[in-house]
């Protein structure tokens, strides 16, 4: 008897059950994910989205550099359309058994600021990609570099900054 | 009695679950003011509505006599507030970099010659001055600027913006010294004029 009204129970409130471990775990999750969204501040206007790639060694190979930009800003294409302005730069530093070829930039999207909508800016916003060609030595590699970069908002500037970026992959 | 334990039980995991829910929503609430705060750290003082937004600007300098400064111009001498003494002006801090702050500049100029009889003065101050004289005289000739262009040190940066590094900052100060208007990022061209205006009338005759 105890054991059909236990089994009984059992079918009674599993649902229930299930359903208080799937909140409890679903709540714990979107805590964690918050928890790194909440001390994430957005201080810097650009983030490198680094994830380990990997590529055919000794053949020629496009690794992809993906970048994000803090939304409600823009930063300068690498071609800005004027000169005063100071483009999208990534210096690269030599890396054993890596040969790195010419960056290839994304082409800007057209910007104006508001009052002056005449002026078209050519700017990054939201993500980016940047190639870099390469042939490596089968192995783990890494490229350190420096984004450089000028962020706006769309009514005033910020000083250049610099964002360090480490090129993780393995080519096999 | 087992049955009740067990619905005591199931009676306790839902309110667990209920106060979860409700720690996590409160979570999520302070969550999203932080982060609110982050993008408020990154534009000081205004929001994208905001541009050019008088009220938008820092305000700690709104109301009290402006900062003193001796600057270097670009031909190496030295320029101070005082030599402004007892004219309507309005100091820009602007940057090479600064593709808003070229929007306005010209605007400036205009101002300057058009309230020129009112004793009105336009002064910029560079705020990326590291990038040195000839670059700047470069940009402000590109930019048909004849008012003068002064280089920024901290004090002065400390003095007036107060560790904002967002450009353009404009102060508009009265004949008496005072600061009555802080303006933050490029506003339109006619609300430019009507501070410049209000400046100039400001602090009696």
């Amino acid at each position: 008897m105890k054991a059909t009204w236990l089994n009984r129970t059992r079918h009674t409130f599993a649902p229930i059950v299930s359903l208080v471990f799937i909140l409890a775990t679903t709540s714990h999750l979107g805590c964690a994910q918050l928890g790194m969204d909440a001390s994430a501040k957005p201080r810097a206007t650009v983030l490198y989205a680094a994830e380990p790639q990997t590529v055919p060694a000794a053949r020629r190979a496009v690794l992809e550099l993906r970048f994000q930009i803090v939304p409600g800003f823009h930063i300068n294409s690498h071609t800005p359309n004027s000169q005063l302005l100071i483009p999208t730069t990534l210096a690269l530093q030599p890396a054993e058994g890596v040969k790195a070829g010419e960056l290839v930039y994304p082409a800007g999207v057209p910007y104006s600021f508001p009052f002056d909508p005449a002026d078209k800016l050519d700017v990054y916003a939201g993500d980016f990609i940047i190639r870099l060609p390469i042939v490596a030595t089968a192995g783990d590699h890494a490229i350190d570099g420096t984004l450089k970069y000028q962020a706006c908002d769309n009514a005033s500037c910020y000083p250049p900054k610099t964002l360090p970026v480490r090129i993780v992959f393995t080519a096999k | 009695m087992r049955r009740a334990i067990l619905l005591l039980m199931m009676a306790a995991g839902l309110a667990l679950v209920v106060w979860s829910g409700w720690q996590n929503l409160r979570q999520r609430r302070s969550a999203m003011q932080a982060q609110q705060q982050g993008r408020i750290d990154l534009m000081p003082g205004m929001s994208s509505a905001a541009a050019g937004d008088p009220s938008a600007g820092q305000s700690q300098l709104r109301g009290q006599p402006a900062p003193a400064f001796n600057l270097l111009d670009l031909n190496g001498k030295t320029v101070s507030l005082s030599n402004f003494k007892g004219r309507p002006l309005l100091i820009n801090f602007w940057g090479t970099y600064c593709a808003p702050c070229k929007i306005e500049m010209p605007w400036l100029e205009e101002f300057s010659k058009t309230y020129a009889p009112d004793g009105f003065q336009v002064i910029g101050i560079t705020y990326d001055s590291e990038v040195g004289r000839d670059i700047i005289a470069k940009d402000v000739h590109k930019l048909g600027v004849t008012y003068p262009i002064l280089l920024s040190t901290p004090k002065a940066e400390n003095d007036y913006l107060s560790g904002t590094e967002a450009l353009p900052m404009s102060f508009y100060i009265d004949k008496t010294g005072k600061v009555i208007e802080v303006t933050a990022g490029l506003g339109s061209k006619d609300e430019l004029e009507s501070m410049v205006k209000e400046t100039i009338a400001s602090g009696g005759q």
